[in-house]
């Protein structure tokens, strides 16, 4: 795309770029960072993930500034007022995932020493690595204007739901085998939530690159196969 | 670029681009020139019923030509001549039988500068209307009146009718120029450039007319202002070169417009 005769304009644009490529950084690190501490039961590097969120808020809270001053300055149309409004969108998706990534921190220092049942953490492990290959596609396809990638990553989130939903049968018969397990079933429970709404902010991501690069939504509801509100599974 | 096809979408204020409505204006194949010099190359637009369009481009794209073959505005000028058709109510204007004093009481048009004329505030309203009716003078006092209302400018003018328009700021003038266009009655009104000599608030105040005569009037507007063309019309023709390069509603122009010529201009970035 040729450059705006306004040369200041192409700046501000790319300064919000730039702010939402470090804030995804920071947003991927803080998921794999809080998954090994809650593995590993590494408390310092929980800690370390529970103090980048505050970096990520003040990033999300200078972008939002930084957009509205763009759009009472420039007056964006077209193209660019679709990549400062994505901007918002974006930057607020990744300051959710970010909170939801200091919430694992925070659970992996609060589980410290109870039950352990390693195969309920690989479990989430395993949801949280599926996550963080999305978070990183949806990312790159920012970068690029990749439609295709945006969508290959929206149709995958289907199967982070049935994953979360299995865990969450899983954590069910081990707190229903012996009330002792609870507490470290319902920290899981909530990590396992918790990486499952990162892919849900994920997902929403992939759908406002969708619309930046193409002006239009995505006109098919999201995949979804998180049954774990359904009837029967709350009835088990 | 000859076809032109045209969506239905619906505007968030509820103006939404109806294409619907019937035709105006129908330009068919129209060429202009100046001179040797062509100006407009194969133009076909449609430009609807009690919508308001809005040209766009950059200067020398040939959009203010358009708009002065609407009421025959470059016969005055010898030299200067259109080919093709431009079909107001099933009549071809650029016929040479047609009477263009005629065409030019159904066709309003708004310059960039106000125009008034050196002439008392009520004249200048009822100079169309003695020109082109015979009415007793009761009617024309109605008939300026109510011009006058609808131009949004009865208010601050009734107590001095007969002082001379050349008094007005520059907002009430361009407020009286449209006054003396819609007491004439007319199905359309063009409007070149309407706002660019005036302040922000006579923008606003001729922009919040513009919405409401759009419910009586088909509107063809020349702005350089794209925001502006962005807020009040229904229809915009992005022209370059003496082409339309894209023609379609409003929001799809400047929130997504289908060719790249198009997304450069309205974001800044033509070279």
């Amino acid at each position: 795309m040729p450059d705006h005769i306004v040369s200041s304009f192409d700046q501000d644009l790319e300064k919000l770029r730039r702010t939402i490529a470090e804030m995804g950084g920071i947003a991927e690190k803080m998921l794999a960072d809080s998954i090994t501490a809650l593995v590993r039961r590494d408390a310092s590097l929980a800690q370390a993930v529970i103090a980048s969120d505050q970096r990520l808020d003040v990033l999300q809270r200078d972008l939002e500034e930084f957009a509205i001053l763009t759009i009472a300055r420039r007056q964006p149309l077209a193209i660019d007022l679709r990549e400062t409004i994505s901007a918002i969108r974006i930057a607020s998706d990744l300051e959710r995932i970010g909170d939801l990534a200091k919430n694992i921190g925070k659970r992996a220092l609060a589980v410290g020493g109870q039950f352990e049942h390693q195969k309920v953490v690989l479990g989430v492990q395993t949801m949280s690595e599926r996550v963080s290959g999305q978070l990183k596609d949806v990312l790159d396809a920012y970068t690029t204007h990749d439609t295709q990638t945006a969508i290959g990553v929206w149709e995958r989130d289907g199967a982070t739901d049935a994953l979360y939903t299995s865990l969450f049968r899983e954590l069910l018969t081990y707190m229903m085998e012996d009330p002792r397990n609870i507490t470290f079933c319902t920290h899981m429970l909530f990590c396992a939530k918790n990486v499952e709404r990162i892919g849900d902010h994920t997902t929403n991501i992939a759908e406002t690159i969708h619309y930046l690069v193409t002006g239009q939504t995505i006109a098919a509801d999201r995949p979804k196969n998180d049954r774990s509100t359904a009837p029967a599974d709350a009835a088990s | 670029m000859n076809t032109v096809s045209v969506m239905q979408t619906a505007s968030a204020a509820g103006r939404a681009a109806d294409a619907s409505a019937p035709v105006r204006i129908a330009v068919r194949d129209l060429d202009f020139f100046y001179g040797a010099a062509q100006a407009l190359k194969g133009i076909n637009l449609d430009f609807f019923d009690r919508q308001v369009t809005a040209l766009i481009g950059p200067s020398g794209c040939g959009k203010s030509t358009l708009l002065r073959i609407f009421n025959r505005i470059y016969s005055l000028y010898p030299e200067q001549r259109a080919e093709g058709e431009v079909v107001l109510d099933g009549r071809n204007i650029l016929d040479p039988r047609i009477d263009v004093n005629e065409l030019r009481s159904r066709v309003g048009m708004v310059f960039q500068k106000p125009t008034p004329f050196p002439m008392s505030i009520y004249d200048n309203v009822a100079f169309g209307v003695r020109l082109n009716e015979r009415l007793p003078r009761s009617e024309v006092d109605d008939r300026v009146e109510a011009a006058l209302r609808r131009a949004a400018l009865w208010n601050e003018v009734k107590d001095k009718l007969k002082a001379s328009g050349m008094g007005l700021s520059g907002g009430q003038q361009q407020r009286l120029c449209i006054a003396r266009t819609i007491a004439q009655q007319p199905e359309v009104i063009l409007f070149d450039e309407p706002t660019s000599a005036l302040d922000p608030i006579s923008t606003g105040k001729i922009e919040e007319l513009l919405e409401q005569l759009r419910s009586e009037f088909t509107i063809v507007i020349v702005t350089h202002n794209m925001q502006q063309a962005a807020r009040i019309s229904q229809f915009t023709a992005f022209m370059y070169l003496g082409e339309v390069v894209e023609f379609g509603p409003t929001n799809q122009i400047f929130m997504n417009p289908g060719k790249k010529q198009t997304q450069d201009y309205v974001t800044g970035r033509f070279g």
